[in-house]
């Protein structure tokens, strides 16, 4: 336990507090919010007037009664502090009504910031554990107004107030007597320091509590997840959920009651701290009142200043902390911002596909390995795909296929060996460009919260409708968008829109064909694309290919061998290598792993063949 | 969702506060309880220190006796000291009694969910019911939650009340002395009166501008979501991970970017509510304060008017001006609770709408008996079904009759009814016309779970949750460990099974527990299957289960089928036409219905038939 801790307190964070807090003022400055910036000041300077105005309300009025003065004069001192306590009260709620859109905004620049980084980053990041640790921290100081990307705002705000009050109550009171101030200062100091001490205590515990909470929350995810209401449902699986939620609920329940008996120490010395301050002052001002004549009103006044003295000494140690605690935040977003790329991105050479023009891709000697991972899922690969050539890739699963797809498309760059475009290794080339070579439909696609045309152009305007309507008869969904009653304009995503459609798993998947043909780049790679297509829309989908991918390169992997057999040349990988390649024809010759392979799922498609099992 | 829609009846609002808050109280007593004792000592303990300082300045001011200005003075902090700490042991008591409220009080949605009608719940009305509820919960706290906070501040501003108006009674009833002259009028009783119907009035205008301001919140919080949700999808897209590759191919970080760019989220500072809050919002918000105020000057001037004359001690001045203080501060949180839990009533609402969605399904009380023969038939007649609120049927005439012990494959193209069917099969759903009878009876009459325990079933969207694995096939916590791993052996999940450590103790994903192993598509599917071999009911159902499979792997499955069905019935569903070739018997769905029934060599001869169409588009290519 203690090691682990040691080990986290370890990496020391890469920007301090106030570096993180410029960090902040900065980026404020640059989105042009710079009314939170003003905000903060102002807000910060009313809070400050209105603290003095209640200060001195009640002696000031007090005073006119006990001095028995004029009662217009007494009339005159109400108004005057009530009319300026107006103004300062309006102000601030007037304030305090507008303050959170600027903030809100700016917190919202940093999701950008973030969200661009994790959508552009070098797609190893993306496989990289710190990299993504690094996101999760980010994404967890965004995602709500109390986290420090916004919350910041708040705690330079009081900070700023308690500096002026401090230093406003500081001459009041030294005026009267330092030796008080001393006292004040130490015992609230002291009663800050236990407190915080003690007050470690759910932060010391907090992946305990973490557990716990994240238990509760799965279960929760799960019986909200309509998907599994279904197996719910027939394993009667309700008694078996509620049991460990029970059970999580219990510790979680468990453990903040230990939390709040330890945190009772913390009011039972502040009690005491408080009982020594105030006896103190009051002794002392009673005195004062006593022997040197001083007023009730000013006695009043003074017993105020000493409780706000002190409030302001615990704000300004409170804020440190707090600001502390946002820095640390703040400093694994600017972390995660600022995190290396491994690929060329501007540095790289500017590539532009030109459909006219025919690639060849080639791999050279390639080999992959997973980071963390101690052998290699590709080794010493070398394969060329031939300018125009439909390329087919078979194998078992976890045999590599999808690798290698990526290695040629550039998402992740081979431990050893090149890739090479046109003789030209595609580390060079700026890598956002060499994406656009591409267009793929993997097995997980990201569909946009849209209109089923924004989905195929991916984007809301300048969509050339016509591409559109010939793409989508193309991959087969033709009839299907025109039997809806907004055709190409039907809002997918339901979570999003209320009146969205929700298109099936095989309409989908046709649907991100269509996308990839709207791209028509040089190259089009297609990872499975028939796994939920039933036989015929299956079928109809193998006779397309060849007119889809006119003129271009492709690369078509599956484990359904049939499907390959309109490609120029299949490889079969298997054991990190390339054990077989040509035609169907040529392998079902070669009567060796293909065969094989074929055997067994052809088996159950010919006549009379499997009483012999 | 219009405006005028939402402003309940008080009559309404208030029965739907009470409803929520009964239904609150009778789960959690305890945490009501403890909140409600809190804020009663928070709102009486302060007047006790206002008691005595009034006495310690009025004694400065007046008498300035040493003896009785001690004593008050040591009452004084010994008192604070009690106070605070008898208000510090219920706070920590309020705390653990409240630890978890966002579970807890999610736990009242998440039960119903659990408890609702299979229909209800794939009901997409249902859906945005939920997440309508959820929005506004998580964005604006209203719904169920908000119920807790109104409690707090009813209770607490009503004893602020009580409390206040006990220290300034005698305010009122003190007399200035006659010697006072023209003051003598403040005696006067119709003078109090106005002062105190003055007093009302003024307390009563701040917390109706501040619930005018709140209500530009409330009533725009769902007709402006679309903005949020937009954002939440696009400016958090990126952190799908899974989604990194097709995301770079795309660019769509330009998309993404643009919605950011728009900043018109309700909450952004060109949207809608900055809008408001720079005019109405913030100026309601800021009269309301402004009119605070103006009742604190107006308490001034009358309580310091009635010391000037001799009334009371300046002591006295400062316990009426802060009791007033507080009772006005009382009153403008009970008129804004008020206001604000009639706001909240049509949130409550739509919450109740929620937690009311009847159970329609139709229960019966026979018991499914437990037969060792497992002699159970069933039987479809003429069974046709339709979604809610949709006008074409997904199953129209199904008639059909299970064989014990026969395997059934059922094929067709995508959305002709096979997972219907099934769902049917298994009441999920209720027919819509017709009946399903298992030996004889109409399954409605049987006891629902009874029905359920003689079926097993993968779906094509199977779950496996990220708890153990053995907890995962034994489908509850204290699972037979043996009967788990034979089952797992079985489903041909036994070589990873001995690599593991903790065998079936082992944690599935990591959602749970961070110790949990990640498993592959294929063994997830051997899991699940594993899982319905150790229900061990006498119909066991696999929907699609090779789709994600390599052809060694389906092979497997294939050649165990036998094994794994035994004597049950089984029901295989399948794009991969070649299970039809173990099945005894094939139904064919096309547009609902069943076309074609048979072996595979009567459909296969049919040169007209669907199943002709559908085998020969797949076989020609292992031809």
């Amino acid at each position: 336990m203690s090691s682990e801790k040691k080990k986290e307190k370890a990496p020391k964070p890469k920007y301090n507090m106030w570096q993180n807090a410029g960090f902040m003022i900065k980026l404020a400055w640059k989105e042009k919010e710079k009314k939170v910036l003003a905000i903060v000041l102002i807000s910060a300077l009313l809070a400050v007037a209105s603290s003095l105005i209640n200060l001195y309300i009640s002696p000031m009025i007090l005073s006119t009664v006990e001095r028995k003065a004029p009662v217009s004069e007494m009339i005159i001192t109400i108004i005057l502090f009530v009319t300026a306590m107006m103004l300062c009260q309006a102000l601030t709620a007037y304030i305090n009504s507008n303050n959170l859109f600027g903030r809100v905004t700016v917190r919202m620049m940093v999701v950008k910031r973030i969200n661009n980084k994790a959508m552009t980053t070098s797609y190893s990041n993306i496989n990289d554990e710190k990299f993504i640790k690094l996101l999760g921290k980010s994404f967890d100081t965004t995602n709500s107004n109390d986290k420090a990307t916004e919350a910041i705002w708040g705690t330079l705000e009081s900070f700023v107030t308690n500096c002026l009050g401090f230093l406003l109550y500081l001459m009041l009171l030294s005026s009267v007597n330092i030796f008080m101030v001393a006292v004040i200062l130490i015992t609230t100091i002291i009663g800050y320091y236990i407190n915080k001490k003690i007050n470690t205590y759910e932060y010391v515990h907090r992946d305990e509590v973490a557990d716990y909470e994240k238990k509760m929350q799965y279960i929760r995810d799960v019986v909200s997840d309509y998907n599994a209401s279904k197996d719910i449902r027939i394993f009667g699986l309700k008694a078996w959920l509620e049991e460990l939620y029970a059970k999580s609920m219990k510790l979680y329940m468990a453990f903040h009651k230990r939390v709040q008996c330890v945190y009772i120490i913390t009011n039972i010395i502040d009690i005491v701290l408080a009982f020594v301050r105030n006896g103190i002052a009051y002794i002392y001002l009673i005195n004062l009142v006593l022997e040197n004549g001083l007023t009730a009103a000013e006695f009043l006044l003074y017993f105020s200043a000493v409780g706000g003295f002190s409030s302001w000494v615990t704000g300004i140690l409170g804020n440190l902390s707090t600001l502390h605690k946002q820095g640390l935040d703040l400093s694994n977003v600017r972390e995660c911002l600022e995190y290396p790329e491994a690929f060329k991105f501007e540095s790289g050479e500017a590539i532009t596909p030109d459909n006219t023009k025919k690639y060849e891709l080639k791999l050279e000697n390639v080999s992959f390995r997973y980071p963390e991972s101690d052998k290699d899922i590709l080794k010493s690969i070398t394969l060329t795909l031939h300018p125009g050539e439909k390329l087919a890739v078979v194998g078992l699963n976890g045999a590599g296929k999808t690798t290698l797809v990526k290695l040629m498309c550039g998402y992740l760059d081979p431990t050893e060996g090149r890739v090479l475009l046109d003789g030209k290794d595609i580390r060079d080339y700026n890598r956002r460009d060499y994406y656009r070579m591409f267009s793929a439909v993997f097995q997980e696609f990201s569909l946009l919260a849209g209109s089923i045309a924004m989905n195929v152009a991916q984007t809301d305007d300048n969509i050339d409708m016509e591409r559109v309507k010939a793409c989508i008869a193309d991959a087969g969904l033709g009839e299907k968008v025109k039997s809806l009653e907004k055709e190409y304009e039907t809002l997918l995503n339901r979570e999003i829109y209320d009146d969205a459609i929700m298109l099936s798993g095989g309409e989908t998947q046709r649907l991100m064909l269509a996308r990839a043909l709207y791209k028509d780049a040089p190259f089009i790679m297609l990872d499975e694309p028939t796994a939920a297509l039933d036989p015929i829309a299956e079928s109809d989908m193998y006779k397309k290919y060849n007119d889809m991918t006119k003129g271009k390169s492709s690369v078509y992997i599956s484990h359904r061998l049939a499907s390959t057999r309109f490609c120029d040349r299949i490889i079969l990988l298997e054991g990190a290598g390339i054990v077989e390649e040509g035609t169907h024809e040529d392998l079902l010759k070669l009567n060796g792993r293909y065969a094989e392979l074929f055997g067994i799922q052809s088996k159950y498609y010919k006549e009379g063949s499997i009483e012999n099992e | 969702m219009n405006n005028e829609k939402k402003l309940l009846s008080w009559k309404e609002a208030y029965k739907l506060n009470i409803r929520a808050f009964l239904l609150i109280y009778k789960r959690y007593p305890k945490m009501i309880i403890s909140r409600v004792i809190l804020a009663i000592v928070i709102a009486l303990t302060p007047y006790v220190g206002i008691y005595f300082s009034a006495r310690i300045i009025g004694e400065l001011a007046g008498a300035r006796d040493i003896t009785r200005i001690k004593e008050l003075v040591l009452a004084t902090l010994i008192s604070a000291a009690i106070i605070s700490l008898v208000r510090w042991i219920i706070q920590r008591w309020r705390n653990t009694e409240c630890a978890g409220m966002y579970y807890k009080i999610e736990m009242i949605l998440n039960e119903k969910l659990l408890d609702m009608d299979y229909i209800d719940i794939d009901d997409t009305k249902m859906h945005d019911l939920l997440s309508i509820i959820r929005q506004n919960s998580n964005s604006g706290g209203w719904g169920l939650y908000r119920i807790i906070g109104s409690l707090d501040g009813i209770i607490d501003a009503f004893f602020t009340i009580l409390g206040g108006i006990v220290l300034t009674v005698s305010l009122f009833t003190t007399k200035v002395p006659e010697s006072a002259g023209k003051y003598t009028i403040l005696n006067n009783p119709i003078f109090i009166l106005l002062v105190a119907v003055v007093m009302i009035i003024i307390i009563n205008i701040s917390p109706i501008l501040t619930n005018k301001a709140g209500s530009y919140y409330a009533y725009n919080s769902d007709s402006h979501n679309l903005a949020n949700r937009l954002f939440g999808f696009f400016g958090f897209l990126g952190h799908k991970k899974e989604l990194a590759a097709d995301i770079r191919m795309y660019e769509q970080d330009l998309i993404c970017n643009k919605y950011i760019d728009m900043r018109s989220g309700m909450f952004l500072s060109a949207g809608f509510m900055a809008k408001l809050a720079k005019g109405p919002i913030g100026l309601y918000n800021a009269a309301a304060s402004a009119v605070s105020v103006i009742f604190t000057g107006f308490v001034y001037v009358f309580v310091c008017l009635k010391a000037w004359a001799g009334a009371f001690d300046i002591g006295m001045v400062t316990q009426y001006v802060s009791s007033i203080t507080k009772v006005a501060q009382g009153v403008t949180s009970i008129v804004w609770r008020i206001g604000d839990a009639r706001n909240n009533a049509s949130f409550l609402k739509q919450v109740f709408e929620f937690l009311d969605i009847p159970n329609t399904m139709y229960q019966g009380s026979l018991t499914v008996e437990k037969r060792c023969d497992r002699d159970y038939e069933i039987e479809f007649r003429d069974v046709s079904f339709k979604y809610p609120r949709s006008e074409s049927y997904a199953l129209k005439d199904v008639s059909m009759k299970f064989k014990i012990g026969e395997r059934l494959a059922v094929v067709g193209p995508n959305g002709s009814g096979k997972t219907t069917f099934i769902k049917l099969l298994c009441r999920l759903y209720d027919p819509t016309e017709g009946e399903i009878l298992l030996n004889g009876i109409d399954i409605r009459k049987y006891n629902y779970l009874d029905y359920m325990s003689i079926f097993s079933v993968v779906f094509q969207d199977y779950k496996l949750f990220a708890f153990k694995l053995g907890e995962n096939v034994g489908a509850k916590v204290d699972y037979d460990k043996e009967i788990a791993k034979e089952c797992l052996i079985k489903a041909g999940f036994g070589d990873r099974l001995a690599e593991m450590e903790n065998g079936t103790e082992t944690y599935l994903y990591k959602g749970y527990n961070k110790d949990g192993v990640d498993i592959s598509g294929g063994e997830a599917q051997k899991i699940a299957l594993a899982r319905t071999l150790y229900k061990d009911a006498p119909f066991i159902v696999l929907d699609e289960p090779t789709a994600a499979l390599d052809p060694v792997a389906e092979a497997e499955v294939y050649s165990k089928f036998d094994e794994i069905a035994g004597d049950k019935t089984a029901v295989y569903i399948s794009h991969r036409l070649s299970s039809c070739r173990f099945c005894d018997t094939i139904a064919v769905f096309d547009n609902g219905r069943v076309v074609q029934k048979g072996t595979h060599e009567e459909l296969v001869a049919k040169e007209n038939g669907k199943y002709h169409e559908l085998w020969f588009a797949q076989a020609k290519y292992y031809a």
